[in-house]
């Protein structure tokens, strides 16, 4: 009987490695014996199976190797010595290793947090099972800066239908934003639009409800496990029926809401268990696609179903047959472009692409994302930030190695006359920077704890949900990384060091130099160019952010809470919280100023033909003007909502100046016309400038029309008369559950409003500094660690000038000479580029403080300092060694 | 310390290692032991027997040919020493003493088949 198959090759692989030698001829002979017999009773299969787990059964003492039954080669050998004497080294030298080892940490921490963050953005939607065939399809118009994540409605039938390539596709209609109503229990409720083959795309196990015939029929909806948890609590969702009142809420949260509208009765068909499962796409329930017809009916949502001009409202998702490729699925997506927009003048050049959803996060900059991320590009930049870092860590390492060849001169030579080749050498040296690599690592995941920690209370991570968990994969790759940057490191030093000529060293070890001095003193100096381009990049912000933060906004904010409405009527949310004790007025408003909202119109004098002026457009009532503080400077005030009113319009002397009048006074009772309606507007009065727009995105003041249009307000503005703000706020409360006992009351002070849009600011500042601490704190190890060899080095020398009457000035002097010199010229290179490389950005941001040579030298005196400090510890202490000592220790 | 007195497993080997002279080795001896007593015996298991025989000094081994169906590699044959068979013979021995002594009707009554 012959083996027709071969058993399985990595288990008799295994089987070698394990067994012992004097064993493994028998024992591999029954085991293949055993699979002759085993492939004619249960086939090929089983016997495959048979043999592995048999021969994992072999695992048994008496088979395995002993120690003493095989010899240590040679490398091994050699391998152990190498390490016995890093190991040695490590210890010998505390400074030094600590010196490589803290700077590597640090500088590993930094990488290891980005490693941890694409890792979490790479966690999402991996588990949805065909995730390597679903696209998303991106709508790209000519001129936009950035591709549109939405598409047109009718695309995702029309791939299905018409191309072949795609299996199935799926869209995801945006518009569901309000409450979800079950018996007593409100839930606010996000989502989207979808129909069944949304469960044929994606992978979303369903906890309850069939995948097949949840979405099917019109007025049904699944939820999410969590709108499940606090709408029915303890009870059975599936089959409940819920009433909807649509606010038009935003998707990704936030906003005050729109007035409330009933949109009828759904069951629920489906409750999705997603706990455990990220995805890029963030929703609480899902509405069937079939409700959409009587929301068009009734006039709640407009019928985009046929409308391929419009590509801002849904999500189109497509899934590829296995043997498709991407660019099927393009050449289809051209071949739609073509065929839908060939005649339509302002959508010249639109196209479609696809983007594989692996690739969604992190992915490019897109509009009207379904989700909050960081772009690809944070990454690059914050990416290239902890690659400089950590390259600074390395030069260090290779800096200290070289300085330190002396010491090690003698080894060499003693291990090349005993036969050692420089490929040995080479080896030793690389597994001393490889251990060193990895003690960093050791000491790095402890710093990771607290860097994690303080990176996820940034401002930024409340919109981010990073989840920075740590796993195998994650470990593995944190020690992948660390021995590439144990190689990186001791790769220059280990040539160098090998090269030395045993006979030469072994004469006379005084005469070599310890590496070139020129190539080092370039590290080092590069390390403070690159240090001090940091401190003055993070001061600058840091003043940038200052600056906004006193920003004169020209009206005050003193003591004033916004409220949103949240659906209720102005009128009488002003009339109940006018009387609460300690209010001093009230007013109301479309959106707040400053806090990046704002509106426009484009206004011309009405019968003219002139060019339109573009005017931002701020419906606010009567008492806005007052509330905020800004002055009339001509003219009078809005007049309170009535059945004229809405034909008075107060301006802002920028409009005064657009329209080239002297004086605001002759502005006073212009007639204008907008381009968008009809009504005429008069100008009523005249307002101090005060701000609409953020200061960061434009410098001057656009002009501006206040409306008073009660349809149109989402917020009351409340300014609190007395002193007792907290207490007002409760007195506030209390009655808001009088007004609207569903929606819990929400404020927010103003002046923590205009500061909160400078977060991101501080949180740039925050990063930048913090790696402009990392670069000078690395840098500056490495100054100490140079000095503390010089120094020693030249303990006799300094004995020897102190007998002969040396003062202790003059050696410290002589002793920090060269060092002196390498920061002097850093400042005389980075001073500059420091001021060339901010000026590139600065000039662009609106509202900049101005960038004054006062930066610079803060940074330069920072700089300065901090190596003064190292260097002198070193030297002064050096200088004042009684030379007795020193001369003693020959 | 070499233990000199045998396991019950490593007596019915030895006892099978007897029984299939001069062609035992174990596979074989691994398949008339599942045979006999109607249990699954690996040839792991028997392995792991044979070395604690061996080191005791009951079996000796030496290399078999080598066959086509090990793939080309050679099996270990074992035979009983003289060693083996004494201990075999002193274990029956005791076990026939006893049975001598059991009196009639002192064991409950089960019918073999």
């Amino acid at each position: 009987m012959m083996n027709k198959f071969q058993p399985p090759q990595f288990a008799d692989r295994l089987l070698e490695y394990f067994c012992a030698a004097h064993l493994l001829e028998e024992v591999q002979g029954d085991l293949h014996e055993l699979y002759g017999q085993w492939v004619e009773q249960h086939g090929v299969k089983k016997a495959r199976w048979l043999y592995i787990w048999h021969t994992l059964k072999f695992f048994r003492p008496f088979v395995l190797k002993r120690k003493e039954l095989h010899n240590p080669t040679p490398q091994t050998m050699m391998l152990h010595n190498y390490l016995k004497v890093s190991i040695r080294n490590v210890l010998k030298y505390k400074t030094f290793s600590f010196i490589n080892v803290f700077g590597l940490a640090v500088a590993l921490s930094v990488c290891m947090l980005i490693i941890l963050m694409l890792a979490d953005q790479k966690g999402y939607d991996q588990f949805h099972v065909k995730k390597d065939r679903i696209y998303r399809i991106l709508a790209e118009p000519k001129d936009a800066k950035a591709p549109y994540a939405t598409t047109p409605v009718p695309l995702a039938n029309t791939l299905k239908n018409d191309y072949p390539a795609i299996e199935a596709s799926t869209h995801l209609i945006q518009g569901v934003g309000g409450e979800a109503i079950y018996q007593q229990r409100m839930a606010e409720m996000r989502g989207f639009f979808a129909d069944t083959s949304f469960f044929d795309v994606f992978s979303y196990p369903l906890a309850k409800g069939n995948s097949q015939t949840a979405l099917q029929a019109p007025n049904t909806m699944v939820i999410t496990q969590a709108l499940a948890t606090s709408l029915f609590q303890e009870e059975d969702p599936l089959g409940k029926t819920v009433e909807w009142i649509d606010r038009r809420l935003p998707l990704l949260g936030g906003g005050p809401g729109d007035i409330s509208v009933p949109w009828g009765l759904y069951t629920v068909t489906g409750v999705i268990d997603n706990k455990n499962h990220k995805s890029h796409l963030t929703f609480d329930v899902l509405i069937s696609s079939a409700s959409l017809p009587v929301l068009y009916a009734e006039g709640k949502m407009t019928d985009l179903s046929n409308d391929w001009p419009n590509h801002f409202q849904c999500y189109t998702y497509a899934l590829l047959y296995p043997e498709s490729n991407i660019q099927d699925l393009t050449a289809s997506l051209h071949d739609i472009a073509q065929r839908q927009y060939a005649g339509l003048e302002d959508r010249e050049d639109f196209q479609f692409s696809a983007q594989p959803l692996m690739d969604i996060t992190p992915g490019p900059i897109l509009g009207n994302a379904p989700n909050h991320g960081l772009p690809l590009v944070a990454y690059y930049v914050l990416a290239s930030l902890a690659l400089i870092i950590m390259l600074s860590a390395c030069l260090n390492y290779t800096n200290l190695s070289i300085a330190r060849a002396l010491t090690r001169a003698k080894e060499i030579g003693v291990r090349k006359v005993t036969g050692a080749l420089r490929k040995d050498l080479v080896y030793q040296f690389l597994s001393e920077s490889m251990m060193t690599a990895l003690l960093a690592l050791g000491l790095a995941i402890v710093l990771l704890f607290f860097l994690k920690n303080a990176f996820m209370d940034l401002w930024i991570n409340r919109h981010l949900r990073f989840e920075l968990q740590e796993n195998m994969i994650v470990y593995s790759i944190f020690v992948g990384f660390a021995l590439i940057i144990g190689l990186f490191a001791g790769f220059y030093p280990a040539l160098f060091l090998s090269k030395y000529r045993p006979v030469k060293v072994l004469k006379n070890i005084g005469n070599i130099q310890p590496g070139k001095l020129g190539l080092r003193r370039v590290i080092s100096t590069s390390q403070f160019i690159i240090s001090l381009c940091f401190i003055v990049t993070s001061l600058l912000i840091y003043r940038q952010f200052k600056h906004f933060l006193a920003f004169d906004y020209g009206f005050s904010t003193e003591h004033i809470i916004n409220v949103p409405l949240q659906g209720n009527d102005y009128q009488l949310v002003t009339n109940e919280l006018q009387s609460v004790a300690g209010v001093s007025t009230v007013s109301a408003s479309e959106y707040i100023p400053a806090t990046g909202t704002n509106n426009g119109t484009s206004l011309r004098k009405a019968g003219s033909e002139e060019e339109y002026t573009y005017f931002i457009s701020l419906p606010a009532d009567e008492n806005f003007v007052e509330n905020l503080e800004v002055d009339i400077v001509a003219g009078k005030d809005l007049p309170p909502a009535g059945t004229a009113s809405e034909r008075f319009i107060v301006v802002n002397e920028a409009a005064v100046k657009a329209f080239g009048y002297a004086s605001p006074a002759e502005m006073v009772g212009l007639v204008l016309d907008s381009k968008w309606d009809s009504t005429d507007l008069e100008v009523i009065g005249v307002v101090e400038d005060f701000r609409i727009d953020l200061p960061m995105n434009r410098d001057e003041t656009r002009p501006m029309m206040l409306r008073n249009q009660p349809d149109l307000f989402r917020y009351v503005n409340i300014k609190i008369a007395s002193g007792d703000l907290s207490g007002t706020v409760a007195r506030l409360a209390e009655k808001w559950k009088n007004i609207d006992p569903v929606h819990p009351f929400q404020y927010e002070f103003y002046d923590q409003q205009l500061a909160a849009t400078h977060q991101g600011i501080l949180d740039i500042v925050t990063i930048i500094s913090f790696i402009a601490f990392l670069a000078i704190t690395i840098a500056c190890l490495g100054l100490l660690g140079m000095a503390i060899y010089t120094t020693e080095r030249r303990t006799k020398e300094v004995g020897i000038r102190k007998v002969l009457g040396a003062k202790t000035f003059s050696i410290a002097l002589l002793l920090s000479q060269s060092f002196l010199k390498m920061l002097l010229i850093s400042i005389g290179i980075a001073a500059p580029l420091s001021y060339f490389l901010n000026n590139f950005w600065l000039q662009y941001l609106p509202n900049r403080v101005d960038f004054g040579i006062g930066t610079i030298v803060a940074g330069t005196l920072l700089l300065l300092v901090l190596g003064g400090i190292t260097i002198g510890s070193q030297t002064i202490r050096a200088a004042q060694r009684n030379p007795v000592d020193s001369l003693r220790d020959e | 310390m070499r233990r000199s007195d045998l396991g019950e497993f490593e007596e019915v080997v030895l006892l099978t290692v007897a029984v299939l002279t001069p062609e035992a080795y174990s596979v074989v001896i691994a398949e008339e032991l599942e045979q006999q007593t109607g249990k699954t015996i690996t040839t792991g298991a028997v392995h792991a027997a044979l070395q604690r025989l061996e080191n005791k000094g009951f079996v000796k081994s030496e290399m078999g040919e080598a066959t086509p169906e090990r793939g080309g590699r050679r099996k270990r044959i074992f035979m009983v020493t003289v060693a083996g068979s004494r201990i075999l013979h002193e274990v029956r021995e005791v076990r026939n003493s006893l049975w001598d002594r059991i009196a009639p009707q002192s064991l409950p009554q089960i019918n073999i088949a």
